[in-house]
């Protein structure tokens, strides 16, 4: 690496910024859909930068590992962002099994949110966290499954490799197991970033949420930077599913930002869609869903294992 | 080795003098820790400077030696057992005068020395005398409290199925052949006294039942649980890993293993890893659900080695590398992070006087310092960045996955990946559990907390999560040491390709670690400058006013939904009376094997005792029997 990552450093940027308006481009989506206005589509925006300047109420229960969650969980989910080859090409930090890294910083931004939900000692956060480990049991087989259906195309341990070229060239033979696991890891998607058919971010009941339920003492600068977080990691997530549905390392750069923008806005539309079109699943129906979700990138193998 | 000798000779001395001072106690309690502290350093130095200078063989001739594979395994019971042997003098310190604390130091030492046997036998002799004394000497110390019925019989289920395995082994060495050191039985190899694939299974079956792996780690949990906790981090970290040893032992000297042997293995690990954890997530005992995590991380590391055999055994070096070195590296980090994690059990056993999680509650507040220490414990064993437990997870990842890029067979072992991946968010949903319902929350029991017990028992958690952290921020310093291991044990030339392979990424693991920690600090920093004001207040009780510490998540109902998706294969079984519902852990093993088994066993053994007289002219006879019987057999070889 001599000169200076200029370009990936860009596409990060733009990601980092254009985040936020993932969940509002699925909110507006499953309004139009509903036959209602809906609230605007940067409106996490307004949301963050007011809840920056707000006070925060700490529970008397609580210790530092409730105000150190936020903070480690964002941290985590950046340092994630830099694996991820945005541009389609190279990501800014890259090396064989980055894959694990990337999933493992995941994993410990969750970690710490979960811990600082049960340091609230409310039973519904406890609630909430354990359904939100328990979603997660089952969407991280599915995701490696994913992951190694594109070791097993394209040869290459890191995800860079697995995203860049190598996939472009081995669209062709692999089709139909690429496709499988473009839907499966959607699925995931949809369970990592806590929307329907898994979590419904626009309940109003404690007793149904998940990861909503769970963050239900943060305020302020804290619950700031948990929402952008969750933001963050759909536009992750997001910018995998079009990784494998869109290989565009052999297109310019302009092109290439402009496919990632337009796939990742198309992406929250279909979270949106799927949001008007069906209902949330009942909670022990969840796993039965991921499950499936792992099914699908195993057929995928199968096929390119044969 | 001189200087391991000497070390091994200052703990004997140091146990000697615990147990001939017993009742000056606090003289002996110090010339214990010290001694024990100096004779593990010594001996640790010792191994890893063999490990680090050139690859000597080893001294032919004597019963003991060491060669790189013994140090790696020295560093980690020498290493490991200086912070136990500190732990355990405070730790045991409560126990005077109503018990034999002295004794039990004395026991200790000899189970280090022992271990350390084990490792560094040369000899078929050497071993199985070292293996018998480290089995007996732990069994001693798991029945410290023997006047409870439970630890008697965990003791004894330890003690019938150590000697299972010791028996599988005499079975493998005899099936061997050779004249006894282990240079004879390697040059045995391809020329054995039965089939190959016996030998191979025997070795998997004693140093698997050793090392703990399902179904043959149905002795682990009962005994974990009834040691006293530094016992435990000695049995869970350390003794398991001689099973692990073992095997690679066992390996080395048989050349290039089979590629069934390595999809056994492989599987085998997979199962335990999967389930061990799953029962786990069931325990409401600390203890019981620490040694169910050392089940499944003996999964991971025998998945490592099943890989490593693999990749031998179908000519992918690069896979073999991946596989060994994420075992070996694993042997390693759950060593430092199983006793770490035992330890913090210790310290909470002696501050609020259970080991049952759903007693527990915000102990955070009375031992910060152990709340903290578990937290990085709790992180390494669920394989997180920035801990030692992801590096070595990640070697083992990257072997599954390498095992794609190739062509043939071994392409199928990388849809294990996913396997492992199920374990680690298992163990995520465990750990969340552990720390969230023991050190977080409010307290579930009014009871009396004794938070000055913690005292001492501090330093030794401290310098291991300090370990664990090192390795996790820097794999460098031991990544290397554990790849050019590896390199030694895939058969054909060296592979100076393969192993830059492993060991030249390591750094962006570390890279990765730093920037998570640089971007925690400076996002903690530009918060500090948002918040405005801050105030403390109630937990949000959602307009519910009936809120209070017995309404918090139990760990018993934070579990329940995640077993309730695995179904029967979880062991859990839920019964509902007037008071509610309650959730019974059971391990599937014992209740459908293990029981039956012994209960066969027992039933026919009592038909035996009509023989059992007590009289010594009927025992006379048996003697003159066995000895008449004896020369008939020799006068029958010769014969023939």
């Amino acid at each position: 690496m001599s000169a200076f990552p200029v370009i990936p450093l860009l596409f990060l940027l733009v990601v980092l910024v254009i985040a936020p308006a993932l969940p509002g481009i699925a909110n507006r989506t499953k309004s139009a859909l509903t036959g209602r206005r809906g609230a605007p589509i940067l409106q996490l925006y307004s949301d963050l930068a007011k809840l920056w300047r707000k006070g925060v109420v700490y529970s008397r229960t609580t210790t530092p590992i409730f105000r150190l969650g936020p903070i480690v969980s964002l941290a985590a989910t950046l340092v994630a962002a830099l694996l991820l080859p945005l541009n389609g090409r190279a990501a800014l930090v890259a090396f064989p099994g980055d894959l694990v890294a990337f999933a493992g910083l995941l994993g410990l931004g969750r970690f710490v949110l979960v811990l600082a939900a049960m340091d609230t000692g409310s039973s519904f956060e406890g609630m909430g966290a354990s359904r939100e480990v328990t979603v997660a049991a089952f969407a991280e087989p599915a995701l490696f499954l994913c992951f190694t259906v594109l070791v097993l195309t394209t040869g290459r341990l890191d995800i860079s490799g697995m995203l860049g070229p190598s996939l472009a060239n081995a669209w062709p033979a692999a089709a139909p197991s690429l496709v499988l696991a473009g839907v499966s890891l959607f699925i995931v998607t949809l369970a990592e970033t806590c929307r329907v058919p898994v979590d419904d971010p626009l309940t109003h009941l404690e007793l149904t949420m998940i990861h909503e339920v769970m963050v239900l003492d943060h305020s302020g600068p804290d619950l700031a930077m948990i929402l952008y977080g969750g933001a963050l990691k759909m536009a992750l997530f997001g910018s995998l599913v079009v990784g494998v549905l869109v290989p565009r390392a052999h297109h310019p750069v302009g092109l290439a930002a402009a496919e990632l923008a337009v796939a990742l806005a198309l992406v929250a539309v279909a979270v949106g869609v799927v949001e008007s079109v069906m209902a949330r699943l009942r909670m022990n129906r969840v796993p039965q869903l991921l499950v499936a979700a792992s099914a699908l990138a195993g057929f995928a193998l199968i096929l390119l294992l044969r | 080795m001189t200087l391991l000798g000497i070390g091994l000779g200052i703990i004997l001395l140091a146990g000697l003098l615990a147990r001939a001072m017993e009742r000056r106690s606090g003289i002996a309690d110090r010339v214990f820790r010290w001694g024990m502290l100096a004779g593990c350093l010594m001996g640790t130095v010792a191994a890893l400077l063999s490990l680090a200078g050139p690859d000597a063989a080893a001294e032919p001739g004597s019963g003991y030696g060491l060669d790189p594979l013994s140090s790696w395994f020295v560093a980690i019971v020498l290493g490991v057992g200086s912070s136990i042997a500190v732990y355990g003098t405070h730790y045991m310190a409560h126990e005077r005068p109503a018990r034999a604390v002295g004794a039990a130091h004395l026991f200790l030492s000899i189970l280090l020395i022992a271990l350390t046997g084990v490792v560094t036998a040369r000899s078929v002799a050497a071993f199985l005398i070292a293996w018998e004394v480290m089995a007996i000497a732990a069994w001693l110390l798991v029945i410290f409290e023997r006047e409870r019925a439970e630890v008697r019989r965990a003791g004894f289920v330890y003690l019938a199925l150590t000697h299972v395995s010791t028996l599988a082994l005499f079975g493998m060495f005899a099936a061997w052949g050779g004249d006894g050191s282990f240079s004879a039985l390697a040059a045995a190899s391809g020329q054995h006294r039965a089939p190959a694939g016996l030998i191979l299974v025997l070795g998997l079956v004693g140093f698997g039942i050793k090392a703990g792996a399902v179904p043959g780690h149905i002795w682990l949990p009962g005994a974990h649980a009834a040691a006293p906790s530094h016992i435990s981090a000695l049995l869970s970290g350390v003794m398991l890993k001689v099973g692990i040893y073992g095997l690679f032992r066992m390996l080395v000297l048989s050349g290039e293993p089979p590629a069934w042997w390595g999809w056994v293995v492989l599987l085998l690990g997979l199962v335990s890893a999967v389930l061990g954890v799953l029962w786990a997530l069931a325990q409401h005992d600390l203890k019981r659900l620490l040694a169910y995590h050392s089940v499944e991380n003996i999964g991971i590391i025998l998945m490592g080695l099943g890989l490593g055999a693999l990749g031998s055994a179908y000519h992918h070096p690069a896979v073999a590398l991946l596989g060994y070195t994420g075992a070996l590296l694993h042997s390693l980090n759950h060593s430092l992070f199983k006793s770490l994690l035992f330890f913090g059990a210790g310290a909470i056993v002696r501050v609020a006087g259970t080991r049952e999680i759903d007693r527990l509650g915000g102990l955070a507040r009375t031992m910060p310092r152990s709340a903290w220490a578990f937290l990085l414990g709790s992180i390494a064993i669920v394989g997180l960045p920035p801990l030692n437990g992801f590096v070595s997870e990640w070697v083992v990842f990257r072997g599954l996955l390498e095992s794609g890029t190739t062509a043939g067979a071994l392409r199928t072992a990388s849809v294990l990946a996913a396997g492992l991946a199920l374990t680690g968010a298992l163990a995520l949903a465990c750990f969340s559990k552990v720390h969230g319902v023991i050190f977080l929350g409010s307290p579930r029991r009014e009871g009396v907390l004794r938070p000055g017990a913690e005292r001492g028992l501090v330093a030794p958690q401290v310098a291991l999560a300090g370990a664990c952290l090192t390795i996790g921020v820097a794999p460098f310093l031991v990544v290397p040491l554990a790849a050019r291991l590896g390199a030694g044990m895939v058969p054909g030339p060296p592979l100076p390709d393969a192993l830059a392979a492993v060991t030249s990424p390591v750094s962006a693991i570390s890279w990765v670690a730093l920037g998570l920690l640089l971007l925690s600090v400076i996002i903690w920093r530009l918060r500090a400058t948002a918040v405005p004001q801050t105030r403390p207040g109630p937990t949000w009780g959602c307009a519910f006013p009936g809120v209070s510490a017995r309404t918090q998540y139990s760990a018993a109902s934070y579990a329940a939904g995640l077993l309730a998706a695995f179904g029967v294969l979880s062991g859990t079984r839920r019964t509902t009376g007037p008071a509610g519902l309650q959730v019974h852990s059971t391990d599937p093993v014992i209740d459908s094997i293990g029981r039956p088994v012994w209960d066969r066993l027992r039933s026919a053994a009592l038909g035996l005792r009509r023989y059992q007289t007590a009289r010594l002219s009927w025992y006379l006879v048996y003697v003159i029997a066995a000895l008449f019987g004896l020369l008939v057999y020799l006068w029958l070889v010769a014969a023939a």
